[in-house]
């Protein structure tokens, strides 16, 4: 019978001529003297002529370096260039702020599609939208849960329409409807009782009212002349109270706060030798 | 080469997962995808190996009866992410579909593309305050 055809080829022949594509593994045609599988007993790897394994798994025998240069040298044409002045991602943040994910499925099977593939996530930073205060507030209290505080993240997630194309309209046509609905002001929105507050406001609390209740007595029990409630909140000692308080509410109990809460109730009562 | 005149998309981030029952061909790929990236001059951000994942079935070994005879099969996943930066959407067509082309056999692959884009106009400024003055009807009840 003839000589297998690896006998004869050249050491520099050009290999993407004989696998231009995927193809079986044909042991003829590969002069590497390749062993694969399960040893007999105290013997070697079975070796590749009639070799199952070897036709079995994928080879890569089409996509040597040479080739994939070759096939990227052909396909450069078609590629374009990504602008040099967006290099950061704060740059791509500043000028393009919406980012909109969508997944794309490829597997083998009877079918190509996958009901997976119609999910849309528009991603948008709420310092880049044109809102003001009472339209920010409002706003985060529509979006409950996709709403993220520690990156001032907007997240919506679309899934309701068959298509993609659909999904990614109804996620904008949901971005511009809580806009526009966070601008308006309702009549019932002016009844905002103080549990609806998200932050602590001094002026007007019970802590300010008592404040200026204990500092009015302690004037008057010192007989000093009547100094008038201006006065009194415009003096240091209780803008100090004022700042501590509204750190505790608002951002939590850690120790520099109750320090600081201490050295301000201490000043404004006149209290020192307690450590 | 025609080139079309809309303005191109920008992809931000182009994540490739790539699922297969085995890491040898998982790596060969990997070789191929990161070679054909640099050669067209996508900079690829990392190249991770999520850990694989095992699914297990323990069924009974016989047609009939002999419950305490079975025999177990398992369904190894393997993973590999590729993590690319950057791209217009021509030179992200043009990847993906070679890529996808010499995807083995029996290799899945999931794509996760983030678009960026501006804000569209209608979002730019309120709608109501260029609203011509509309009388306020009554709201039934």
């Amino acid at each position: 019978h003839a000589p297998p055809r690896s006998e004869r080829m050249a050491v520099d022949q050009d290999w993407s001529s004989v696998y231009p594509t995927a193809a079986a593994f044909k042991p003829a045609s590969v002069p590497l003297p390749i062993r694969m599988g399960y040893p007999v007993k105290r013997g070697v790897p079975p070796p590749k002529e009639g070799n199952l394994e070897l036709i079995k798994i994928p080879n890569f025998l089409h996509l040597t370096p040479p080739a994939i240069k070759k096939h990227c040298a052909a396909l450069k044409d078609f590629c374009t260039e990504w602008p040099s002045a967006l290099d950061s991602d704060e740059k791509c943040e500043q000028h393009f702020p919406i980012e909109i994910e969508t997944v794309d499925y490829v597997s083998s099977g009877t079918s190509i599609r996958n009901p997976k593939a119609r999910v849309v996530t528009l991603r948008v930073k709420l310092s880049n939208l044109n809102l003001d205060d009472h339209a920010k507030k409002k706003l985060i209290k529509l979006v409950g849960e996709r709403y993220c505080k520690d990156t001032d993240m907007l997240t919506i997630t679309t899934d309701r329409c068959p298509l993609r194309r659909q999904n990614y309209d109804y996620g904008i046509h949901l971005l511009t409807v809580l806009y526009h609905e966070s601008w308006k002001t309702e009549m019932w929105e002016s009844e905002k009782t103080e549990e609806d507050m998200e932050e602590y406001i001094w002026e007007n609390s019970c802590s300010q009212k008592n404040a200026l209740d204990t500092l009015l007595r302690i004037k008057a029990s010192e007989n000093v002349s009547n100094v008038t409630k201006e006065e009194i909140l415009a003096s240091e000692v209780v803008k100090n109270y004022r700042n501590s308080v509204i750190a505790l509410k608002n951002e939590g109990e850690t120790e520099d706060n109750i320090s600081q809460y201490k050295e301000s109730v201490k000043k404004l009562l006149n209290i020192q030798a307690l450590p | 080469v025609s080139i079309s005149d809309e303005p191109e998309t920008l992809y931000k981030r182009l994540s490739l997962l790539v699922k297969g029952h085995d890491q040898a061909v998982l790596d060969s790929y990997e070789y191929f995808a990161v070679l054909a990236a640099k050669e067209l001059g996508i900079s690829v951000e990392k190249v991770h190996k999520p850990p694989k994942k095992i699914e297990r079935l323990t069924l009974l070994k016989s047609v009939h009866i002999y419950k305490k005879h079975r025999v177990q099969y398992e369904m190894r996943t393997h993973y590999l992410c590729l993590e690319l930066k950057y791209l217009t959407s021509s030179t992200a067509a043009v990847y993906l579909e070679y890529v996808q082309r010499n995807l083995p056999e029996g290799v899945a692959m999931e794509v996760k593309k983030t678009k960026i884009e501006k804000i569209p106009e209608h979002i730019q400024e309120p709608v109501w305050d260029t609203l011509p003055q509309v009388e306020e009807t009554e709201v039934k009840s």
